[in-house]
C-alpha cells in the first residue's frame, strides 16, 4: 500500500469514529453531573500526523529520518514523502480513576518500505494516586528527552529532532513495565521514571535480508526537574542488545581462518551491553525558547560508540517561530580498521579480501560523525495545524557517509550534505 | 517589498489584539465560594491547569476545568497566566496525551455551566470574565 492509500484509510476510519460520537464531545463533561461522581468518557479518540516533502542535494545514497528505513530522498526521491510523513491514531480508554489504557497505531514508511500500520504503544496503567502510576505492555522508551515525541512534529519546533542526537538510538519501544513518581521537591516538580522491558524492531540492513534489533533486559532510568518556565532532565539506560542481519558478512570473515575469525568475533553484534547516557535542558519563556541536548552511546561493534549534541533556539513572532539549530556528532570508533591482511593471502583470495575489507568500512562508515547548521520556522496558521520549512547543511568527517540507505558503488565518504524539507503536521 | 507590507502589517495585527483583548475583558481564577484555600500565584494556577501539580497548597485535591477550546476566556487565561499561546497549549498536551501519560483538564461548554461547577465543588478552579464573577464563586487572590 502506498502512504496516500493509507492515509485516506486511516481518514476515513476516523471520520467514521468522530461522527458515531459527535453529539457528545469527549473532553466535555455536564454541568449538571457532580464532577467528582460523573466518571470520565470511557473512550476517548484522537490522532496526529505528518505530510512532508525532502529534497536532497546528494544523488548518489538517500537521505531518511531514521536508520529504520530504507530509502528517501536523494538517489531514490528528488523529493520524498517517506522521510517525514506519517499518521497516527490513538484510543485511551477510562476504565475508572485508577485503571485506564492506551492504544496507538502509526503508519509510516516501515523497514520493508511499506506503510502497513504498526502498533507504536499499547498499555494498561494503573494509578496508585495522582503522582504514582504504573504501566504495563508497550510503551516509549525514553532516553533522549523528546525520544517519545519524535514522531509528533505538532510538539516540536523542527521539522524533525536533530539526528546527531535522535538516530544515537532508533529503538523507541519498550515492552515491559513502566513506573513514574512525581513529587514536588522546593518550587518544582520532580518526575522519577523507571521502565523494565524489550523490544525488537526491525531494519533494513544489507540489500534483500531484514535486520532486527533485539534489546533484552532493558532498564531505562530518567530524572526530569521542572520549574516554571525551565526543565531538566538526566537519563541512564543500558541493554544487552542483539543485532541479526549481518551474518553473510561475518560468515565470510570466518572462513579466513583466525584472522578473519577474530575480526567477525570483533563485529558481529551478539549480546552486547550497550549503555546510553543523556542529558538535556530547556527554557521556554513566553516569546522564546532555547534547548540543548547531550546523548551518548556505548555500542561497540559495527554501532560504534556515538556522541551527539545540539543547542535549538527560536523566537515566536505573531504565529510564526523561526529556530535555528547546530548539531554535533562524533565517534571513537575507528571507522577504516586494518581488516584483513590482503598482502599475506594467496592472489587468488586477494580480490574476496579487498571486497569483503571495503563492506567492513562501509558499515562501519554508516556511524554519525558530522556536523549540522539548520534553519526554519514554524507558521501556526491554523488551529492544531502548523506548517514547517527548514534548511539542513551538514559537513560529513572524513571515514563517514553524509547518508546511510541505497548508497550507490563509490559513494564517498565525508563531503557535505544539504537538504530542504517543508511539512505539515496536525494533531485532532 | 516583502519586508515593506510585513513591516506595515504589525501595528495592524497589534490593533487588533488590542481590541479583541478589550472586547474579551480581564479573566480571573475562581473557585467555590465555600473552599477555603489561601492565595495563589498566577504560575501557581498555571501548574494545576497544566497538570504539574494536582493539589493546592493546603494539601487539597485540585480540579481543574477548562473552558471551550478555542474560547476568548481560555485564550486569554493561558496568555496570561502560563504565557503560552493557544498553538502552544496544544503542543504541551499532545506530548502527554500521545505518550499515554495523560489528559488535559475537562472543560465546559460556558461560562454558566462552569460557575455552576465550580459553585458546587470545593475541590474545582476554572476562569471566567472578571464581569461575571457573582457570590457564587470567589477569585482566587
Amino acid at each position: 500500500m502506498t502512504f496516500q492509500t493509507v492515509a485516506v484509510l486511516i481518514a476515513a476510519l476516523l471520520s467514521a469514529a468522530a461522527n458515531a460520537q459527535s453529539d457528545v464531545d469527549p473532553g466535555t463533561v455536564r454541568a449538571d453531573q457532580s464532577l467528582i461522581a460523573s466518571p470520565p468518557p470511557m473512550f476517548t479518540f484522537g490522532g496526529f500526523g505528518t505530510f512532508g516533502e525532502v529534497h536532497s542535494s546528494r544523488h548518489d545514497g538517500d537521505y531518511t529520518s531514521t536508520s529504520l528505513k530504507p530509502n528517501g530522498a536523494g538517489y531514490s526521491h528528488n523529493w520524498s514523502s517517506d522521510v517525514d510523513s506519517l499518521i497516527a491514531g490513538q484510543i485511551t480508554a477510562n476504565f475508572s480513576s485508577q485503571w485506564s489504557a492506551v492504544v496507538q497505531v502509526v503508519s509510516e514508511q516501515d523497514y520493508e518500505n511499506s506503510y502497513r500500520p504498526s502498533l507504536e504503544w499499547a498499555n494498561v496503567k494503573y494509578k496508585f494516586d495522582a503522582d504514582f502510576d504504573v504501566r504495563i505492555g508497550r510503551t516509549p522508551l525514553d532516553t533522549v528527552m523528546s525520544n517519545e515525541t519524535r514522531k509528533l512534529g505538532y510538539a516540536n519546533p523542527w521539522v524533525r529532532p536533530p539526528l546527531e542526537v535522535y538516530d544515537l538510538v532508533p529503538v523507541i519501544r519498550n515492552d515491559g513495565l513502566d513506573l513514574s513518581y512525581r513529587h514536588l521537591v522546593g518550587p518544582g516538580t520532580n518526575t522519577l521514571h523507571l521502565a523494565v522491558g524489550r523490544s525488537d524492531s526491525d531494519l533494513p540492513l544489507l540489500p534483500g535480508t531484514v535486520g532486527v534489533i533485539h534489546g533484552r533486559k532493558q532498564l531505562i532510568l530518567t530524572e526530569l526537574y521542572e520549574q516554571g518556565f525551565a526543565s531538566a532532565r538526566v537519563n541512564y539506560s543500558r541493554a544487552n542488545v542483539t543485532i541479526n542481519g549481518l551474518e553473510p558478512l561475518f560468515d565470510t570473515f570466518n572462513a579466513f581462518g583466525p584472522a578473519g575469525a577474530a575480526i567477525a568475533a570483533n563485529y558481529s553484534f551478539d549480546n552486547h551491553v550497550v549503555n546510553i547516557y543523556a542529558v538535556g535542558a530547556s527554557y521556554d519563556p513566553e516569546n522564546w525558547f532555547v534547548m540543548a541536548e547531550w546523548g551518548h552511546i556505548q555500542a561497540g561493534s559495527f554501532t560504534g560508540n556515538n556522541t551527539g549534541w545540539y543547542v535549538s533556539g527560536g523566537y515566536r513572532i505573531h504565529g510564526f517561530t523561526p529556530y535555528l539549530t547546530y548539531a554535533a556528532a562524533t565517534t571513537s570508533t575507528t571507522t577504516q580498521p586494518a581488516g584483513l591482511n590482503v598482502a599475506a593471502l594467496p592472489p587468488s583470495l586477494a580480490p574476496a579480501a579487498t571486497a569483503l575489507n571495503a563492506e567492513l568500512d562501509f558499515q562501519l562508515a554508516s556511524i554519525r560523525a558530522q556536523h549540522t547548521i539548520s534553519a526554519g520556522t514554524r507558521w501556526d496558521f491554523a488551529r492544531n495545524v502548523a506548517l514547517k520549512f527548514q534548511l539542513d547543511h551538514t559537513r560529513v568527517d572524513a571515514g563517514a557517509h553524509a547518508v546511510n540507505q541505497d548508497l550507490q558503488p563509490g559513494f564517498p565518504t565525508g563531503g557535505t550534505l544539504n537538504l530542504i524539507s517543508v511539512s505539515i503536521d496536525f494533531v485532532f | 517589498m516583502t519586508l515593506t507590507i510585513r513591516t506595515a502589517f504589525i501595528p495592524i495585527l497589534l490593533s487588533v489584539t488590542l481590541v479583541h483583548g478589550a472586547a474579551a475583558g480581564e479573566v480571573v481564577a475562581v473557585v467555590s465560594a465555600k473552599s477555603h484555600i489561601g492565595p495563589l500565584s498566577k504560575s501557581q494556577v498555571a501548574d494545576i491547569f497544566l497538570g504539574r501539580v494536582n493539589r493546592f497548597p493546603d494539601g487539597g485535591i485540585a480540579i481543574p476545568i477548562d473552558q471551550r477550546e478555542g474560547s476568548d476566556a481560555r485564550n486569554l487565561f493561558y496568555e496570561d497566566y502560563a504565557g503560552k499561546s493557544p498553538a502552544q497549549i496544544k503542543a504541551f498536551w499532545s506530548k502527554i496525551v500521545f505518550t499515554g501519560r495523560g489528559q488535559p483538564p475537562k472543560s465546559v461548554a460556558n461560562e454558566g455551566e462552569l460557575k455552576k461547577l465550580i459553585a458546587a465543588n470545593p475541590a474545582a478552579i476554572g476562569y471566567i470574565d472578571a464581569a461575571q464573577v457573582d457570590a457564587t464563586v470567589r477569585v482566587v487572590p
